[in-house]
């Protein structure tokens, strides 16, 4: 604590300074500006003292001046500043200002405050409120791929609101967590993952904010940029910014949109369920090639699969006495695609009052957002209010609240290979089985012998419920102190309070809850962020050249989960009662408590030298109870510098040249995302034997366990030339040291692992970014940008190679890169009797149909991209303007993560399976690359992690599209408003794929993984935007 | 005032901001730290509910160690649309490292050999008060850990009599904690060794009977007869039947009551040990009953080679029951409902009377007391099917009858692969729905017994692959 008290030494011997005056005389007056009207809230000040006022709604003024004559400082934002003087005898004035000519230089916010774009020495790149108002996604992530150079983001799960992966300059670590840390106005943002949901679907806290409420977005990405936020920075730092209302007339804006929801790439594409004769013909391919008679197969499939309706079988198949048979009248043919599809609705409205004086200014804003996806039943909709008021409560006291309540309520599927996963169940279901029973019920009869009797369309239709629900409140207050002038004291505080209520009710005639008649689990989830900081900022300038900045700073930070939840079964017969009062047995129930803390300490100074030659350093202390007893503390810094190249006469000279900078920096962050309590030896208990308490030895621990180590160097340009064309070049290099892994152990000491800070990573790469602007001839112009990034990883330090991934496919090994599928090689069908081949070994020199006698090996496909970024164009002609934005993704491979199931050649009978199927070998001599099918499976064909079901995942999409209407100000003056915008949008509009075989949405996980999510929308929406 | 005021503002911050020493040393809120956790005689029996409680796993007693030995024989055979386990069925699985099965069944017993050895290396100093209840704890737990090396070494290791001396590879013996380790394989003998003195060191510790759920002195005894019995000293194996028989600690449940018993939930019919599950155990479909049971996965049915053996009148064939979806043919239309409850809720036994009763009667054949030993086989039979005719074979003919009526006793209870293969047979299917090639696996097989995981063999050197995998 020795820090604060010398903080707090230091504020008392300056606060003591001040003096104490007494009144003289009350001098009055009015503020205008030059077109005569008031200004209201413009600051009077006495000059010399601390004396001073604001003016009322008229522009009037009254103030008390300490002597007989003084001098008053009268400004208001974006007004030249005036000075008058007044005497006790000439004490009424009225004021009129000058508009300000001087424009406002380019402010960044960076960790802890703002400084201005020149001033950077770090890798900075920021999105405005522009590019993230109204577009129609759930949380604002989503809207920073292809639009931020060295950030992958990637939209894995479409169910709305779910969460979005997001990389900044590669791979950080293995098997901590590689995402950013995400600071909200100044606080940090506890995102507890899938940890949220106790299902696995994806809720995402970021989609319980309102993007419309985003002043700016600032992705920080080197060193010198993140080092202030030392052990939770090595992943780089998203910091949001909401808005804030500026001194002037109250502008109140009203939005709306309304759009509608799509798959962005159909399945029914390249890849889709069967229909029902296709399903007859699979059915009795895989019974005869299973060496069943076809009297025999004909009754099994009688058996399954009656028509309700009528009782007979849903396909009449009859033996044709020549050793086939006929297909002839189909009863139910059910196309579990498009009944599991629709056409979702998409809504928005957002009003919003921003204004305020020179003492007070004010953001309101309150909206709902309602997004359903074309899959039946799952969406999102929330409502969310903001009040952002800012008080200068005295010419030395500042305060400010920023308070946002929200709900979020969200209603999706299980996902992955869950039976009940819609997106995988309806290729495993065949045509044959209906939707509904004769009594017009969802249809069960299949769960005697079909997976649970699953049946999606009646489980999304209202039989079964799957909803989570986000009530978000966050206050965030500070009081800021000029103690001096250059010198601020801040007290920032902000409380984020999560409450999460989950409600899982699976039905009693179909599904999970058949056997238990009736099954519900109510999740309740509870979660307090809580922070605390003090800083003090300083500036101060010598001798005009010598430009100097300090910020010193202590934070604490803790974050508490609480978290509960009750299971019942047995419920009554009607369908509507489910909450779990009504459920005859309580069969499960649980609380639980965790949390971690954080305790730091930081400072900055930066310096420059006339605006051309600056340098700043950055230092963090952080302790964190996630850290071993042994290593609790650590510490990061960083250096950077750059040098403002366009203020040497020699690049003024050339008159191309617009803007030019070198920068470069260096620096150590840490990644703590390591668990709450990884680290700790323990007994764990909540492990119950016969009605008694019980606990074991369940955490090896580790105390020296601390967090993951990140030492990165940054150099860039930034330039700006022939007045047209800008841009940024960065190179960077990145190491991620100490990584955590959890070493395999052997088995037979009870535990598969034991974490250690062992492995090391390297990311490096270059990252380009350009603007151009084409055209700027008046009433036309054209902008067009872009970006690209290649990175490269590998993995420089690994004690032994390590299998990992779902169905194994990665084995991660010093040396390689981090993404590289480590898989059997399939070789294709063996023509002569259908059999699957494999390569035997990476000489790819012979095959074999039997997987025992294949190795896997890297077969020099990686789940990481080549490259990827994005570019977008800009039009406008007078009112109207065309933007379309792209993002690309080139060479990372995708892994299809069910298709061992939904493309499992027979291995789970009687599933169906997708269309492929169809070009499976029949005949000898048939060349295929599918295998002949048989019920009970193929020689293994069906095996994970094997090159069969990789994928090119090379795509370009146009993720964002907008025609908009800028109305002319007189029509909209005659309308009584202030001003109108009309437009068209679509989202994910257009995809191009480069692997024809890819029957899905190619925006994947970052690590490749495809699994059955909900699917990503395309949408198409109009909307208009109108002020008062 | 203005003074005053900055004053009170900065040092109201300060004053809230002053975390305490301990801001960072924050506890899980289930967990204690290794070092103290055991202290007490009462934290002893916790950690002995810790040690029962795996036995409890899918990956164990609570579904695959039952199911792997009758699936991969000829008393159970896949429904047509089986999936988990299949290919240990049919004898297709590889050491494809996808599988599964024998992944999470090796990890799940070793956690129980390392639960165990937390409970008997806990070296607690106890006052005199408590040492007898500290003594029957730590006897619980050398029962646990001599458990977990017998199943363990049945699954991944051929039987006892496979080499003259079992001097070929078994498991490695883990009798305490120690991360690093990387063991080879003990031979077979010397983990029949091990666990034979486990069950003898837990029989002379333990003197209180805690229920059905936990051992006693008489449960480790038949566990070590059981023991006894596939080492093939049938003599010992009698002997300790007839201790735990006449012990007067067990009962034969009534035969008009035995079907009532399989399917209510709590105590299995004779127990005298039972893996205790109540309705919060339960594990979905997850479960051996869910295996089984239509309602439950459903994946495999009893084959008519076994239900056949049945008379009509005998009552356990009332455990087969009618499912007319099956469609008949070589699936027949019957599941086997000794498991009711397929939500794994039920006790599942991990040994039964009459399996005393029939390993005294196969000691009493082979030592040549026909009477004493048809009166054992008797007992069990006519309970079931009381006008059972009079059994007159002697000798090897008398051994084979006990045999049968201990396939028919004990079917499901995951003995069968692990009784023919003691026993120097193969499998024969004649009701088999398996492809064409393992309808018939001959003795001896190198895939009688499940290959060692592949993520064991890489975290240890020592570690050496079973052959044909």
């Amino acid at each position: 604590m020795n820090i604060k008290f010398k903080v707090l030494l230091s504020a008392l011997l300056l606060v003591l300074g001040v003096q104490v005056s007494f009144a003289q005389f009350t001098a009055t007056g009015t503020v205008k500006d030059d077109a005569g009207e008031p200004l209201i809230g413009a600051t009077i000040q006495v000059k010399g003292t601390t004396t001073g006022t604001v003016t009322d709604l008229d522009g009037g003024f009254s103030v008390e001046v300490p002597t007989n004559t003084a001098t008053l400082v009268v400004s208001y934002t974006g007004y030249e500043t005036q000075e008058v003087g007044i005497t006790s005898a000439n004490r009424t004035i009225d004021i009129v200002l000058a508009t300000s000519a001087e424009q406002l230089a380019e402010v960044v916010v960076v960790g802890y405050g703002e400084t201005s774009k020149e001033g950077l020495t770090g890798a900075v790149s920021s999105l405005k409120s522009d590019r993230l108002e109204q577009v129609p996604l759930a949380s604002v992530e989503q809207t920073l791929q292809g639009n931020i150079a060295g950030l992958q983001s990637n939209l894995s799960n479409g169910q709305p609101g779910s969460q979005v992966e997001v990389r900044i300059r590669g791979q950080g670590s293995i098997s901590a967590s590689s995402e950013p840390l995400y600071v909200v106005d100044g606080v940090p943002l506890f995102n507890p993952g899938d940890g949220l949901t106790s299902q696995s679907e994806t809720a995402n806290v970021m989609a319980s904010m309102n993007p419309n409420d985003i002043e700016s977005v600032t992705v920080l990405k080197d060193a010198s940029a993140t080092a202030i936020y030392g052990s939770r920075a090595a992943n780089g730092v998203i910091l949001i910014t909401t808005k804030s209302g500026k001194a002037g007339k109250p502008q109140v804006k009203f939005s709306a949109q309304v759009g509608f929801n799509d798959w962005a790439v159909s399945d029914s594409k390249n890849v889709r369920s069967l229909d029902a004769r296709e399903y007859v013909d699979l059915f009795m391919d895989g019974e005869l090639n299973r060496g069943t008679s076809i009297a025999t197969a004909i009754s099994r499939f009688n058996n399954n699969y009656p028509d309700p309706q009528t009782g007979r079988p849903a396909v009449d198949i009859t033996p044709d006495g020549a050793g086939g048979y006929t297909v002839g009248e189909v009863r139910v043919d059910t196309d579990w695609f498009n009944e599991l599809s629709r056409t979702g609705i998409n809504q928005s409205y957002d009003m919003s009052v921003s204004g305020g004086n020179e003492t007070l200014t004010y953001f309101a804003s309150a909206s709902y957002f309602d997004q359903e996806s074309p899959i039946i039943g799952v969406g999102l909709d929330r409502y969310s209010t903001r009040a952002n008021v800012s008080v200068q409560a005295l010419p030395w006291l500042k305060l400010v609240n920023n308070l946002n309540v929200s709900r979020t309520y969200q209603s999706g599927p299980d996902d992955d290979t869950a039976f009940s996963n819609p997106i995988y169940t309806m290729y495993l279901l065949p045509a044959v089985i209906p939707t509904k029973d004769a009594q017009g019920l969802s249809y069960d009869g299949h769960k005697g012998f079909f997976m649970g009797g699953n049946n999606p369309v009646g489980s999304l239709s209202g039989d079964d419920d799957l909803y989570w629900i986000l009530n978000r409140i966050v206050d965030n207050v500070s009081a800021e102190v000029t103690l001096a002038k250059g010198l601020k004291f801040k007290s920032n505080w902000a409380i984020d309070l999560y409450g999460y209520n989950e409600v899982y009710y699976r039905n009693a005639r179909y599904g999970d809850g058949r056997n238990s008649n009736g099954f519900a689990q109510e999740t309740t989830r509870n979660i307090t962020n809580w922070m605390g900081s003090q800083t003090l900022n300083y500036n101060k300038t010598l001798g005009e050249v010598h430009n100097f900045s300090a910020l010193a700073g202590y934070e604490a930070n803790k974050v508490t989960t609480r978290s509960s939840f009750v299971q019942g079964q047995n419920f009554p017969p009607s369908p509507q009662l489910r909450t779990i009062e009504n459920a005859a047995e309580i069969v499960g129930g649980t609380s639980s408590l965790t949390g971690f803390a954080f305790e730091s300490y930081f400072g900055r100074i930066s310096y420059n030298y006339d605006y051309k030659y600056y340098i700043s350093a950055s230092l963090r202390r952080d302790g964190s109870s996630r850290f071993g007893t042994e290593n609790r503390f650590g510490n990061f810094w960083s250096l950077g510098a750059s040098w403002r190249l366009d203020q040497e006469a020699f690049i003024q000279n050339i008159e191309a040249i617009n803007e030019l900078k070198l920068r470069s920096s260096y620096g150590i962050t840490g990644n703590a995302e390591i668990g709450n309590f990884a680290w700790l030896p323990s007994v764990s208990f909540g492990i119950d034997y016969d009605g008694s308490p019980g606990g074991t030895f369940t955490n090896i621990g580790n105390t020296n366990l601390t967090w993951e180590q990140s030492a990165a160097f940054n150099v860039g340009v930034d330039f700006r030339v022939f007045d047209r064309v800008s841009g940024v070049v960065e190179y960077f290099w990145r190491e991620s040291d100490n990584l955590l892994l959890n070493l395999p152990v052997s088995r037979t000491t009870g535990f598969t692992s034991a974490t250690q800070n062992f492995g090391a990573m390297v990311n490096k790469g270059i990252e380009l970014t350009l603007d151009v602007d084409l055209v700027n001839t008046g009433d036309f112009s054209w902008t067009a940008g872009g970006n690209i990034s290649f990175i490269e990883n590998e993995i420089t330090r690994l004690a032994e190679p390590f299998v990992d991934g779902t169905g194994n496919r990665f084995r991660r090994e010093e040396g390689r890169e981090y993404n590289e599928y480590w898989v059997y090689d399939y070789a294709g069908v063996n023509p002569d009797n259908g059999l699957p081949l494999w390569y035997t070994d990476e000489t790819r020199e012979a095959t074999t149909s039997v997987l025992a006698q294949a190795q896997r090996f890297y077969i020099g496909k990686s789940g990481t991209p080549d490259f990827f970024g994005g570019f977008n164009s800009n039009l406008s002609w007078k009112g109207l303007t065309l933007d379309a934005n792209f993002s690309f993704t080139w060479n990372n491979y995708l892994y299809d993560a069910t298709a061992w199931v939904t493309q499992g050649d027979g291995a789970f009978t009687p599933r169906s399976q997708t269309s492929r199927v169809l070009n499976r070998w029949r005949n000898p001599g048939d060349i295929t690359d599918v295998p002949k099918f048989r019920w009970g499976g193929n020689s293994n064909s069906n095996t994970q992690g094997q090159s069969r079901h990789i994928y090119d995942g090379t795509f370009i999409r146009l993720r964002n599209v907008t025609l908009a209407y800028q109305m002319p100000s007189a029509t909209v003056k005659k309308l009584g408003l202030a001003s109108a915008r009309v437009y068209a949008r679509g989202i994910n509009f257009w995809t191009w794929t480069r692997d024809p075989d890819l029957g899905v949405d190619p925006e994947t996980a970052v690590n490749g993984y495809l699994g059955s999510p909900v699917p990503n929308m395309k949408t198409l929406s109009f909307g208009i935007d109108v002020g008062f | 005032m203005k003074i005053f005021n900055k004053l009170m503002i900065l040092v109201t911050v300060f004053g809230l901001s002053a975390c305490g020493d301990d801001f960072l040393d924050l506890s899980p809120s289930n967990a204690l730290p290794f070092e103290t956790a055991i202290q007490t005689v009462n934290d002893l029996d916790a950690a002995v509910n810790g040690l029962y409680s795996q036995m409890q796993s899918s990956d164990w007693y609570g579904r695959y160690f039952i199911l792997l030995p009758d699936i991969m024989s000829d008393d159970v055979k896949q429904n047509s649309n089986a999936n988990r386990g299949r290919v240990w069925a049919e004898y297709t699985g590889t050491i494809n490292d996808v599988q599964n099965i024998p992944r999470n069944t090796w990890t799940a017993i070793y956690v129980g050999v390392n639960r165990a050895n937390f409970v008997i290396n806990s070296n607690l100093e106890f006052p005199a008060a408590v040492q007898t209840q500290a003594n029957q704890l730590i006897g619980e737990a050398y029962a646990v850990r001599a458990l977990a090396h017998f199943d363990l070494v049945r699954l991944y290791a051929q039987h006892y009599g496979f080499t003259a001396n079992a001097s070929h590879p078994g498991v490695p013996v883990v009798t305490e904690f120690n991360q690093d380790a990387q063991p080879a394989r003990n031979t077979v003998a010397e983990v029949y060794a091990q666990v034979k003195a486990d069950l003898n060191q837990a029989i002379s510790l333990m003197t209180l009977n805690r229920g059905k759920g936990r051992f006693t002195k008489n449960s480790a005894k038949a566990i070590l007869a059981r023991v006894s019995y596939y080492q093939g000293d049938l003599a010992a194996a009698g002997s300790l039947a007839n201790e735990v028989i006449t012990s007067g600690a067990y009962s034969l449940t009534a035969g008009s009551n035995l079907l009532a018993q399989w399917a209510d939930l709590g105590d299995s019919p004779d127990a005298i040990l039972d893996v205790v599950n109540n309705t919060l155990d339960n594990v979905g479909s997850e479960s051996v009953a869910g295996m089984y049971n239509v309602s439950g996965y459903g994946d495999y049915l009893p084959s008519m080679d076994l239900v056949s053996l049945y008379d009509d009148a005998d009552i356990r064939k009332g455990l087969f029951v009618e499912d007319n979806k099956l469609g008949g043919g070589v699936l027949g239309n019957l599941r086997q409902a000794k498991y009711f409850h397929p939500r794994g809720e039920d006790n599942f036994p991990v040994i039964r009377l009459p399996e005393m009763y029939l390993i005294r009667a196969e000691a009493r054949a082979v030592s040549g007391d026909t009477a004493g030993a048809i009166e054992d086989l008797m007992t069990i039979r006519r309970r079931a099917w009381a006008a059972a005719p009079d059994v007159t074979a002697t000798g090897a003919a008398l051994v084979e009858e006990i045999l049968l009526e201990k396939r028919l006793e004990l079917a499901f209870e995951g003995h069968r692969l692990f009784e023919l293969t003691r026993q120097k047979k193969g499998v024969v299917r004649v009701n088999c729905t398996a492809p064409a090639g393992s309808c018939t696996i001959n003795y001896p097989n190198d895939f009688f017994i499940l290959p060692i995981p592949i993520e064991e063999i890489n975290a240890n050197p020592s570690m050496t692959q079973n052959p044909g995998y």
